[in-house]
């Protein structure tokens, strides 16, 4: 029942995050625009700001919430426990789901302290700063296949040829995944100036740990992507996603597989959380946030969680083909000669799904690792980002450069 | 004057220990996805078991006390309903936490002699039991069952004879064993006595 | 009596053998203390050294070999060639039966009864017999909680009748006002036709009774013996200086009982002197006063050496001070303060006290003078200042007389009558150190806070010139301090060099100053003791 459960509630959550998604975006919007007045719903401004805050609204937030009471609830189910299960709604309980509505009360309600020496700007600024970043970020996923909002309910072969087409995804940027190491390293800002802004001499040093983390390891995450770039010869994501394509073994993890562990393992660094939560160390060290409180403290905290999603969402994109579905082609299933033709819109809705569901996954892949490794030390922290990881993804870059020239050269 | 420098030697010696240093535990891969293992199949074997076994849901399930639990104190009572204990301060005397307050006084009535303030401050108490065995009249006994109350202040954690004795109920026991105690003492030889 | 005093040689001695060892004991002595004095320890009830032995109980029979039957050994006078046997077969059974015989109609209310703890017979039982009772049917009951006089309550069940407080009466308080009533198994003790237990002596017989029969009202139901913890002291109700334990628990008294010393009180004390403990924390200064506002000790004495300083500068190297020495005070708070006094060259030192009570003395034990060390402080001020020690009258006739500026006194008790009272008020510097408020309390401008007497270490001297200790029983109230603390403190800041640390050393000093102490020592230190550990004292 429980493991029923584990499966089939994130399948019906995505279909629905699904059917909004590709019915605003997809559906509601295009026919809206075909009345006069309502041109300007197809306006590019006004479609990458719908498509943020439903981004946001629909499964980034949603998803980071709930991923406070997951960590709670799946931690306890890896070490025996119980977990969380005493909010409830109604009555309610829902294995402790509501938890996360009593914790965000809960941030909301308590004292929002200063400390009187802290720089009061700078202070309230950090959090902000740690943030908006990871929501910036978002614009660059791609989170479903091209709309060809005229032919919804036809069988499309190739939607690139379509000339109404709506993109799902918020902006396709050339430059693509250097957009996001280039927004993501702003992040640091907050973590450092959270820890100088509290006039607190164990708060800076916990701000010295995460900036030298998050800088450290920034090189590493690059250089491990950089190959997986090689491959594919973009940077765009939309396009890796198609240069991947449906069938499993063209995609990035099959061409990349030491890329993916080492940038799986410099992201997770970036999100410093266990093994490598040494700026926070909440149970030993004291971090670069111990003076705050509140919902400010929840920011620091919901930014870890939505980095988290984040992350996922960048390692199903580069590595696990993205929104493809296994065998999922734009005009329906080819598996073994035998084909399953679907309309647009239901291919559409199963791509999103997917995706949907690759994220979570590596959200509860992630959750795992959090709880199974213990943390490092400072030292082998740097030692592990410096003299192993770094080399070892030089490597990759230049093994793949040669394959890859060998290749096009033939 | 000749001074020599000598080079300082220390005769400690430190015993090193060699460490195998092979690619697996410089990866530290193996020990991860051990790890992982385990952690899954504990994550997917609780899913799948929906409550974990050891955990006692505690207010909606509880644990069935075993029959010599020690919870409160009570003090029982006579047939008239007047406490049975006579102040004999044996409670205080082996109390080890020094927990029980007597203050005796002397009844109108045939009994002679009773507790005027007879306080338990709950929170010294250490729950060893040994009031109830040096009690010689089956006044004070520690089988209610009940847990020590939240307080707020810590006086509120001092039980006072009222409290003591609404817990209490009738005790018949008669000092030095029933009637019949010849019976039990040859079935039950007791080694103390001989 | 256990032992004649002087035994004359040759004739006057036998000897015997106890359980196969020799002991020769004076002729007289019976067979219950010499097996004693071997350390041979036989149970007994009735018999009681200091009384004499009727035998009733039967507790203490012991085989004798030739004679038929057991003997009672406290009755037995010890004759030439004689074999006891205290622990053969014969002796123990006999002891034993003996000791059910006398449990047959006990209540057994040990958990009630105020003598437990100190019991005999609990004592005995657990040592002895600790089986259970075969008796199957009812106790005889007689009346409980009988008032036999003012002080003393009695439960007849638990009465064991050996007749010790009749005999205490007879033979300590020479007042026959306890008897045997009744017959057979109804057998009770009552007072005797138209009297009440209301002798001097009365609480003794609380003392001697060996189980709870006999409770004393003041210690009912206050504290359990085996919490009590004992201080051997001196009592220091008047001049006799009784030997006493103080019974004690977390810091409070809880009663005074005698202790065996056939000099001086033999195992006997009298009521009013039990009763002195209540005494000891009535009225209790605790705190030092300057003119009536309560300052911290160190600022009363600096009060006190600026006024005193001033005055010697002013009117001459004595400054027209006074000193009173006090017979309440230990020898050593008084050798101190003279000593102080001889050192700034006063000359003018009274002596102070209870005054006489002739109506409360007796022949017995109970003295005219209430005070416990008059003779102690007369012996000091003769040796440290011969001759110039006066009396309250002359300090009454001095202060009004004008001759005084300053006065400085010891102890709490001064009696001075209304016109003194007023001149002391007028004096520049008045200290005065007492553990106890009274009508001087006020009229003084400098009060320090002393301690009583079952609060310091010290030594008595009894009206027979006996020098006696007396031990630290409770801590003193608040700031209270011992006399001679407080003189060491104030003559320090006069410019004196006093140093004291203990007793003992000041009781050195006074032992080569004043030749009445010459052959006194000071005796060892006692750890207090438990009285749960003490056995029973009945």
């Amino acid at each position: 029942m429980g493991i029923v459960l584990l499966f089939l509630i994130p399948v019906v959550v995505f279909s629905i995050v699904s059917v909004v998604l590709v019915g605003v975006l997809g559906a509601a919007l295009p026919a809206l625009a075909a009345y006069p007045d309502f041109t300007w719903v197809m306006d590019p401004w006004f479609q990458a700001l719908i498509k943020m805050t439903l981004l946001i609204l629909v499964v980034v937030m949603p998803l980071a919430s709930i991923l406070t009471w997951m960590e709670r609830k799946q931690s306890a189910k890896m070490q025996d426990r119980g977990g969380p299960n005493r909010a409830a709604i109604l009555g309610a309980r829902a294995w402790g789901i509501p938890h996360f509505i009593a914790d965000a009360v809960k941030m909301i309600m308590k004292e929002d302290f200063i400390p009187a020496k802290a720089n009061k700007i700078l202070f309230s600024l950090a959090p902000v700063m740690a943030i908006v970043p990871v929501f910036v970020t978002f614009a660059i996923v791609p989170f479903g296949g091209d709309v060809c909002t005229h032919q919804l309910t036809q069988v499309v072969a190739n939607p690139a040829l379509c000339t109404d087409k709506v993109t799902l995804q918020v902006a396709r940027l050339d430059v693509g995944l250097l957009f996001y190491f280039a927004i993501a390293s702003l992040a640091v800002y907050g973590t450092t100036l959270a820890g100088w802004a509290s006039y607190n001499k164990w708060s800076l040093l916990g701000g010295l740990r995460a900036s030298s983390q998050m800088m450290s390891y920034e090189v590493t995450m690059g250089l491990a992507i950089l190959g997986a770039f090689l491959v594919y010869g973009t940077l765009e994501p939309h396009a890796i996603v198609l240069a991947q394509g449906p069938l499993p073994w063209h995609w990035g993890i099959v061409y990349q597989p030491l890329g993916a562990i080492l940038f799986f393992t410099a992201a997770i660094a970036e999100t410093k959380r266990t093994p490598f939560d040494t700026p926070e160390g909440e149970s030993e060290v004291v971090g670069y946030f111990v003076e705050y409180s509140g919902m400010r403290f929840g920011m620091f905290f919901l930014a870890e969680f939505i980095e988290v999603v984040f992350l996922s969402a960048i390692m199903a994109t580069v590595f696990f083909g993205g929104y493809e579905f296994p065998f999922l082609f734009p005009d329906g299933f080819h598996l073994l000669g035998h084909s399953l033709p679907l309309p647009h819109v239901a291919v559409l809705l199963i791509q999103t799904a997917g995706w949907g569901l690759k994220v979570i996954f590596f959200c509860w892949f992630q959750l795992l690792i959090r709880w199974t490794l213990p943390r490092i030390r400072p030292d082998q922290l740097m030692d592990l980002g410096w003299k192993k990881l770094l080399p070892v993804s030089l490597a990759n870059v230049v093994v793949t450069a040669v394959v890859v020239l060998a290749l096009m050269a033939r | 004057m000749e001074t020599t420098f000598r080079k300082r030697t220390s005769k400690a010696t430190v015993k090193v220990v060699p460490r195998p240093e092979t690619l697996n535990k410089e990866l530290m891969l193996g020990g991860i996805i051990q790890g992982l293992a385990v952690t899954m199949r504990h994550f997917f074997q609780n899913v799948a078991r929906e409550k974990p076994e050891v955990t006692i849901n505690y207010p909606e399930e509880r644990l069935k006390y075993p029959l010599r639990n020690r919870g409160l104190h009570r003090l029982m009572h006579r047939e008239d309903d007047s406490v049975r204990c006579v102040a004999c301060m044996c409670c205080p005397t082996a109390c080890p936490a020094h927990c029980i307050t007597i203050v005796a006084e002397e009844t109108g009535n045939g009994n002679e002699k009773r507790p005027a303030i007879f306080e338990i401050d709950e929170l010294r108490c250490i729950v060893c039991g040994l009031c109830v065995e040096a009690c010689p009249c089956d006044a004070i006994r520690m089988d209610t069952g009940e847990h020590m109350h939240v307080v707020d202040r810590r006086d509120d954690a001092i039980l006072g004879k009222v409290d003591l004795m609404k817990r209490g109920i009738s005790s018949t026991a008669v000092q030095g064993g029933e009637p019949n105690w010849q019976e039990r003492v040859k079935t039950v030889p007791d080694p103390r006595f001989r | 009596m256990a032992e004649t005093p002087n035994p004359a040689p040759a004739q006057s001695t036998v000897t015997l053998k106890i359980d196969g060892q020799s002991v020769t004991v004076p002729k007289g002595t019976n067979v219950l203390e010499a097996a004693r004095s071997l350390g041979v320890s036989i149970s007994f009830f009735c018999y009681h050294p200091g009384l004499s032995s009727p035998a009733v109980c039967r507790q203490c029979l012991v085989e004798v070999k030739g004679q038929p039957k057991p003997v009672p050994s406290c009755y037995t006078p010890c004759a030439d060639n004689m074999d006891v046997l205290t622990q053969s077969e014969k002796a123990l059974t006999v002891r034993q039966q003996m000791l059910e015989f006398t449990l047959v109609n006990h209540p057994v209310d040990c958990p009630i009864c105020d003598k437990a703890g100190e019991c005999t017979l609990q004592k005995l039982y657990v040592e002895w017999d600790s089986a259970h009772a075969r008796m199957d049917y009812e106790k005889v009951h007689k009346p409980k909680k009988v008032d036999l006089g003012p002080t003393i309550v009695l439960d007849a069940e638990r009465c064991i009748l050996c007749t010790r407080c009749i005999r205490v009466c007879d033979e300590v308080a020479h007042d026959h006002q306890l008897e045997m009533s009744y017959r057979g198994d109804r057998e009770t003790i009552s007072v005797a036709p138209g009297k009440q237990l209301d002798n001097p002596y009365s609480l003794n017989t609380v003392d001697v009774c060996p189980v709870g029969a006999l409770t004393a009202k003041d210690f009912r139901f206050q504290m359990r013996a085996w919490e009590l913890m004992t201080t051997s002291s001196v009592c220091a109700g008047c001049a006799t200086g009784c030997n006493d334990e103080i019974h004690h628990a977390r810091g409070e008294i809880y009663r005074l009982v005698p202790r065996e010393n056939q000099d001086v009180n033999k195992f006997w004390m009298c009521d009013d002197g039990r009763m002195t403990y209540h005494e000891i924390r009535q009225n209790r200064v605790a705190g030092a006063r300057v003119q009536g506002e309560t300052v911290p000790l160190d600022k009363a004495l600096s009060f006190a050496a600026d006024r005193i300083v001033a005055l010697r500068g002013s009117s001459g190297s004595s400054g027209l001070l006074g000193v009173v020495a006090n017979a309440q005070a230990t020898n050593e708070d008084n050798y101190l303060l003279l000593k102080v006094a001889s050192a700034l060259g006063v000359d003018r030192v009274y002596l102070a006290g209870r005054p006489a009570r002739p109506d409360c003395a007796d022949d017995i034990l109970r003295h005219a003078d209430m005070n416990p060390n008059t003779a102690g402080a007369r012996a000091i001020a003769q040796a440290l200042m011969p001759g110039k020690a006066k009396g309250v009258p002359q300090l009454a006739a001095d202060l009004e007389g004008g001759a005084l500026k300053a006065l400085w006194i010891l102890g709490d008790h001064v009696d001075l009558d209304e016109e003194a009272q007023a001149a002391l008020a007028r004096l520049e510097v008045c200290i005065y150190q007492t553990p106890h408020q009274n009508f001087l309390s006020d009229k003084v401008n400098v009060l320090l806070p002393a301690a009583a007497w079952a609060e310091v270490d010290g030594t008595f001297t009894n009206a027979k010139g006996l020098v006696q200790r007396i031990r630290r029983a409770v801590e003193p109230p608040g700031e209270a301090r011992p006399h001679r603390e407080l003189i060491q403190l104030l003559g320090r800041k006069l410019g004196i060099a006093l140093d004291y640390p203990n007793v003992r050393m000041l009781f050195k000093e006074m032992k080569q100053a004043v030749p009445e102490f010459a052959a006194a020592e000071y005796g060892r230190e006692l750890p207090v003791v438990q009285l749960r550990f003490a056995g029973s004292r009945g």
